[in-house]
């Protein structure tokens, strides 16, 4: 029998190396093109009546715009509008990469902790370096809690670094966790299913049940897919928030 | 609260299925031994991914910035510069009745107040018209029931004197044929204008 974590295996479709390093182009490659292409075609795509009236597809597309928009507005606000497109991008690529890899056999780009990592890491150097640009070297004021008591702040400090450092971790983890949580009870029900069935028997009557317990759980998969790609996107703003206004 | 709870109970079911996951990966044994456990700590695989990530998603950024951004906001921009616009358009027009329906009202109430002042007019004059001939008219009638009372006065007085002169040419005749007596029309008359005043 197939391992349930077999499908995050990753397999090179086209073999390729730059400086000695394998980039080969894999089956998580082949996706993460696949969700580029899909969520931003699909847009231009909804996009192309551009009438004042929309359609349906353009109302899809408008209502994509204005979630993240009010995202990014309620929680930055104005100062976080030259940030919209990168992290518009950032929810439409993680929100594709999630519905795609429901799809069976599709892979999930977002089920690897360094893609996941990679982003998180970048979102945490990113927003680091925009609030010491823009505060200086009042930027450390941040990891000092506003109105604590003098001999408490070494204390207060240590675990607000703490805080603040293991943010990329418990961003990338979450949604990695998700990812690899949700596929992989997916495989070990439909795993269940086929073992069942191929018990002969009463089992094969019985391999029902793990089957609608994996329709429930692919409708949960789709919640966890839509939220996850939002709960990415707001903590992301709030970190920007954080480095833009400090306190 | 919600979010907290949903937080939690993924946090639960991604360590029970990593859990899940680890078990049977130990009673697969040698299965997984040849793929090293979980496929996401295959370090091998990561520089491809990292690569592709990148690529994949600055592409993506340059699509979404340049082409998908613009033509949402623009749309967006449009929409509500049409409403707000649209809006104006309504509010002028809105003015605009109100201004004709206040015009209509003053010139409403204009000509009713017109119409009133001359229906007051006319009754005015129509009293005062009515007054003035009433006047003459009893003046007139005044005048002609004088006229009327003079006249019957004169006859009185007329029938009086002729009555007086019937009754002293009759006493004279009746004295003359009744006694020897000559009495004189001027002694008569004296007797007669005397009983004449008794009687009255």
């Amino acid at each position: 029998m197939h391992s349930p974590v077999e499908q995050f295996t990753i397999k090179a479709l086209y073999a390729l190396s730059l400086f000695g390093y394998d980039i080969s182009f894999t089956n998580s490659s082949l996706f993460m093109v696949l969700a580029v292409l899909v969520s931003s075609g699909l847009l231009l795509i909804a996009m192309r009546p551009a009438s004042i009236i929309p359609g349906r597809l353009q109302c899809f597309a408008e209502m994509m715009y204005e979630f993240v928009a009010n995202i990014l507005d309620s929680n930055v606000g104005k100062e976080g509008k030259p940030y919209f497109p990168f992290i518009f991008t950032l929810f439409l690529f993680i929100l594709f990469s999630n519905l795609l890899g429901l799809i069976p056999y599709s892979y999930t780009v977002t089920s690897q902790i360094i893609v996941t990592f990679a982003m998180a890491f970048t979102i945490f150097i990113g927003v680091t370096l925009i609030g010491i640009f823009k505060h200086g070297l009042h930027f450390f004021s941040f990891f000092v809690p506003p109105g604590a008591s003098k001999p408490l702040i070494p204390l207060l400090v240590l675990i607000e670094v703490i805080s603040y450092l293991i943010r990329p971790v418990s961003l990338s983890v979450r949604l990695f966790a998700n990812m690899l949580a949700g596929h992989t009870m997916l495989k070990v029900f439909a795993g269940l299913a086929v073992m069942m069935s191929g018990a002969g028997g009463v089992m094969v009557a019985g391999s029902a049940l793990p089957l609608i317990a994996i329709i429930g759980l692919t409708g949960l998969e789709l919640l966890v897919a839509l939220l996850q790609a939002y709960v990415f996107t707001i903590l992301t703003c709030m970190y920007l928030n954080d480095a833009l206004h400090l306190h | 609260m919600v979010e907290r709870i949903s937080m939690i109970s993924k946090w639960l079911v991604s360590g029970m299925a990593l859990s899940l996951v680890s078990t049977s990966a130990i009673a697969a044994g040698d299965s997984s031994a040849k793929s090293g456990g979980l496929p996401q700590l295959d370090i091998s695989t990561w520089p491809s991914q990292l690569f592709w990530l990148m690529v994949t998603f600055l592409i993506g950024y340059v699509i979404i910035s340049r082409l998908v951004t613009p033509s949402i906001s623009s749309v967006l921009e449009n929409r509500s510069n049409k409403i707000s616009s649209d809006i104006e358009t309504a509010k002028e027009a809105q003015q605009k009745a109100k201004d004709v329906f206040n015009a209509y009202e003053a010139s409403l109430s204009d000509a009713r107040s017109q119409a009133a002042n001359a229906a007051a007019t006319a009754i005015a004059e129509a009293k005062a018209d009515t007054v003035s001939r009433e006047a003459a008219i009893n003046k007139k009638i005044v005048a002609s029931t004088k006229k009327a009372e003079a006249k019957l006065a004169e006859m009185k007085n007329e029938a009086l004197s002729s009555l007086e002169d019937l009754a002293v040419e009759t006493s004279q005749q009746i004295i003359s044929q009744l006694t020897p007596i000559k009495a004189t029309k001027a002694v008569i008359k004296k007797h007669v204008k005397i009983h004449a005043k008794l009687q009255s």
